[in-house]
């Protein structure tokens, strides 16, 4: 009933706690000999999940190794940490209207 | 695939770091320590790190290979032979008037000490990152 943006919203917002869980575990162990930066291509989860399908997160590349092995960035998690939560509040926010729209239908049926 | 359990791997990180913060402040306390119940001076300890997951045993394969936290596994002991000072009417000098005392260099510990001060900050601006999402998908039922 909430229709095809709705549902395209829950699979968004879905992707993006899946990806903010990972960028968690990047900070938790940015301290961590041999731990490897893990992470999703965004649009190829968003894509997979609307098909109903999973993602397996890799590991990402290009980033500076440290001496103990580990190549966590914490400037990057920072910024995906940001950018997950924006993008989150832009979803949630159409998903808002989605419903307020569907309101408006009920009440001004009632009338 | 819940918000919730991001929580719990955030949690894991700073516990990790508060333990390495509580061993790097014992090591400065005891700079000076020449007698120690396992005999000798004080040597200096710090935690190993490793990554491990923290899904409880409920939830699916996928969501525990996802939810890395981290552990302190380990403590490692500095193995190097301890520093001689000479000072010979110290109580615990040897035979020729030397001191055995702790092997430390306290700007070594207090570097780590930022470093795990800063990384526990870095835990806390995600948990809150992550309880501001949960707060918006609550006010969808506003």
């Amino acid at each position: 009933m909430i229709g095809d943006l709705g549902n395209s919203l829950e699979r968004y917002m879905d992707t993006l706690s899946m990806r903010q869980k990972l960028v968690s575990s990047n900070i938790a162990n940015a301290d961590t000999p041999g731990y490897k930066t893990q992470d999703v291509d965004f649009q190829k989860a968003f894509q997979s999940a609307l098909d109903g399908g999973t993602t397996q997160p890799v590991p990402v590349s290009g980033l500076a190794t440290k001496n103990d092995g580990n190549n966590v960035d914490l400037d990057r998690e920072a910024r995906l940490l940001a950018e997950n939560a924006l993008r989150f509040s832009v979803a949630t926010t159409l998903m808002k209207s989605q419903f307020s729209q569907i309101k408006e239908a009920i009440k001004e049926g009632g009338s | 695939m819940s918000l919730f359990s991001s929580l719990s791997v955030s949690a894991s990180g700073m516990a990790a770091q508060r333990e390495r913060a509580a061993l790097l402040v014992e090591n400065i306390a005891n700079a000076e320590t020449t007698r120690t119940p396992e005999g000798g001076p004080y040597k200096r300890k710090d935690a190993i790190f490793s990554s491990a997951s923290v899904a409880s045993e409920f939830s699916s394969e996928l969501d525990a290979q996802m939810q890395t936290g981290v552990k302190v596994t380990g403590i490692s002991v500095d193995q190097r032979p301890p520093e001689k000072q000479y000072m010979p009417g110290h109580p615990d000098a040897d035979a020729d008037g030397y001191v055995a005392t702790p092997r430390m260099n306290p700007a070594e510990d207090m570097v780590d000490l930022t470093s795990a001060n800063r990384s526990y900050q870095a835990n806390v601006a995600a948990i809150s990152a992550v309880k501001d999402m949960i707060q918006k998908s609550i006010d969808l039922l506003r």
